[in-house]
């Protein structure tokens, strides 16, 4: 549906973007997630035509767009402060992409009368925006964007100015929203979250590069490199040495070196690494246990709390293990019958493929 | 939003608005009252101010065919220049507001600004060194051979309007810019993403969004041309049908005063009604949009 083909810009001598390459299919929600000044909103102007590209192709269904000026592209967008025009009610907002059309009168009845009905809208046609919620402009200015049967519809930050509970609801109407009208979707956000929860796929953009393109549970589970480890989720890094017997993790951690580490067989091999361990698959039990729970091949080290927090839902705790290493670890709520106090030693445990190896040079580290 | 809420706040802030509100009382408000109370009197044949107060100042106003005429016609020049100083203004605040660089921004307010450090006096001679029978236009159109006889081109109004629109037209430049700079971007860039171009973003979007500013400095540059009598008087002529000339003649040359201060409350008055009016429209519609 979509193609970015190389795609460069540099704003004076400060390159946003350093050839991308992006292809999003028909029907997909697709998320351009990255920190600020990573890229991700050059590129939605890029794909918008609110910038031309210093270098690269733009193609829209077959059609290299590259150099179409914005309103020849059919492209809907949503920005991140809505924008509605603020002297015209809904109903006008919405019918405002028909009119320039030249669409019967009718018609732009019937279809913006459609598109309120699909953001539950209707009883707010004759509203001037500043009469409208934030969350209620959102939706008619989604409204207005669909209403024109874009190709493909771009979301520019499109949660971030509304409340943390709002923020959620919004998500889940979005889904619902765009899940019916089954439109190409580019969304452009720094929240993860938001990331995670909506989208078929998610390009990771760090220092204008794209860093890795996948499924929100290959990002999470699979990262390629260190960026996008330490972007998507929390992790702890652990650099680990390769010794006779095997790999070891790194004595920086541990007391004693030489705790071998136990790894999936498809770590092979016997080079330096740095690995990924997610904080949520680290499981904790009292050192009086007798014998520990965990299979055979976990990977087991002691520690002692510095730091617990209690957030309801679970347990975040800070481990310092023996050697002065610490370990971030969520622990789910049950797990504890009190939080426990700072000092308390604890078994930290850990399967072989909890760890993820990232290479050690990094894709993103480029001199 | 009130930021002084303590009394002895408060008292600080009458205690800093004094001075101003003082020289205000003694130079405005002072005289204005003096002209009321001027203009409710009756002369005698040798225009000494009777003691005792009339109504006939404003009777002769009213009545006088003379009078309507020259406020009619200060009205509608007013108006003219209004609207031209707007048309004009749109493309100068344009170009202030969409120039990225700040150096050159402030150029160009320095530009537009420098005008007004001169007096209204000086800039209106200007226009007499460029128009007059034996003016700049007239002698370079001379020895090009273009004309015979010098062109009549002072003593009429067409010049008066030409003088005004050059002296005021900063102040139409000013709110404009303002408003326009007001938009944000993402209004015309989502016009743009709904397909209509630039003409149909501009009349659709931009262009109703700057009315406030439109407006603003449409009852400005109204106000000052329907008050101004330096520039008409040596531009136009004495004779122009111009109420502030009128109340030149009467106040300065005739010494009818009690007539003077009640033709200029006159023009005082229906300046200050359309001036209102039009504000009225604009907080109408600013209500409307913004909602405050």
């Amino acid at each position: 549906m979509i193609a970015i083909e190389s795609v460069a810009h540099r704003f004076g001598t400060l390159l946003a973007l350093d050839g991308v390459d992006l292809h999003i299919a028909e029907g997909e929600f697709f998320s351009l997630l990255g920190p600020s000044g990573c890229g991700k909103t050059t590129l939605l102007n890029i794909i918008a035509g609110f910038l031309a590209p210093s270098a690269g192709r733009v193609v829209l269904g077959g059609r290299d767009i590259t150099s179409l000026p914005p309103h020849q592209r059919d492209i809907g967008m949503v920005f991140q402060n809505y924008a509605l025009f603020p002297h015209l009610n809904v109903f006008d907002n919405v019918a405002y992409g028909l009119r320039v059309r030249k669409t019967k009168g009718a018609e732009v009845r019937q279809r913006v009368a459609e598109m309120l009905e699909l953001v539950q809208l209707a009883e707010l046609a004759q509203r001037m925006p500043h009469q409208l919620s934030g969350g209620q402009q959102q939706r008619v200015a989604i409204a207005r964007a669909l209403a024109i049967r874009p190709q493909v519809l771009l979301l520019d930050e499109p949660l971030s100015n509304l409340d943390a509970k709002l923020r959620k609801q919004m998500q889940t109407e979005l889904r619902r929203l765009l899940g019916n009208v089954g439109v190409t979707t580019v969304m452009v956000t720094h929240d993860q979250e938001e990331a995670l929860g909506l989208s078929d796929r998610i390009g990771i953009l760090g220092a204008g590069r794209l860093q890795q393109v996948g499924t929100p549970l290959e990002l999470y589970r699979r990262p390629r490199n260190r960026f996008v480890g330490e972007f998507v989720g929390h992790g702890n890094l652990i650099d680990s040495r390769a010794g006779e017997a095997g790999v070891f993790l790194a004595n920086r951690h541990f007391a004693a070196p030489g705790v071998p580490l136990q790894l999936a067989s498809a770590y092979t091999g016997t080079a330096d690494a740095l690995f990924l361990l997610r904080p949520e698959r680290i499981r904790l039990s009292p050192l009086t246990a007798v014998a520990t729970p965990f299979a055979a091949a976990s990977n087991s080290v002691t520690g002692s709390v510095r730091d617990a927090s209690y957030i309801g839902a679970g347990l975040h705790l800070t481990m310092v293990l023996a050697g002065g290493g610490e370990l971030l670890v969520e622990a789910p709520e049950a797990s504890f019958v009190t939080v426990p106090q700072a000092g308390t030693a604890l078994h930290l445990a850990w399967d072989a493929e909890d760890l993820i190896r990232l290479p050690v040079v990094s894709g993103e580290e480029r001199s | 939003m009130s930021r002084v809420s303590s009394p002895g706040a408060s008292l600080f802030s009458w205690f800093l608005l004094a001075p101003g509100m003082l020289f205000l009382a003694a130079f405005l408000v002072v005289p204005a009252i003096l002209l009321v109370v001027l203009s409710l009197h009756d002369v005698d044949g040798m225009l000494m101010v009777l003691p005792g107060y009339s109504i006939a100042q404003y009777l002769a106003v009213f009545t006088s065919s003379v009078y309507a005429h020259a406020l009619g016609t200060t009205l509608w020049v007013a108006a003219l220049t209004a609207t031209l100083c707007v048309l004009l203004a749109y493309p100068a605040a344009w170009l202030l507001v969409n120039t990225r660089s700040r150096s050159w921004r402030t150029v160009l307010y320095v530009i537009l600004i420098s005008p007004l450090l001169t007096s209204v006096v000086i800039r209106t001679f200007a226009w007499i060194v460029l128009l007059a029978q034996n003016g700049l236009i007239n002698d370079v159109l001379r020895h090009l051979g273009l004309i015979d006889a010098p062109l009549a081109l002072l003593w009429n109004m067409k010049a008066v309007v030409v003088a005004y629109v050059q002296v005021m037209l900063p102040f139409a430049v000013l709110p404009l810019a303002t408003s326009l700079g007001e938009i944000p971007a993402a209004l015309p860039r989502a016009s743009q993403s709904l397909g209509a171009d630039a003409r149909h973003t501009f009349l659709h979007v931009v262009l109703p969004l700057s009315i406030p500013g439109m407006m603003t400095g449409a009852i400005i540059v109204f106000a000052l041309a329907a008050g101004s009598y330096v520039t008409p008087l040596l531009i136009g002529g004495r004779l122009q049908p111009l109420l502030p000339i009128a109340i030149y003649q009467q106040a300065l040359q005739i010494a009818n005063l009690p007539l003077a201060a009640a033709l200029s409350l006159s023009l005082l008055a229906v300046t200050a009604t359309i001036a209102g009016l039009m504000t009225y429209v604009q907080k109408r519609w600013e209500r409307r949009v913004y909602g405050h």
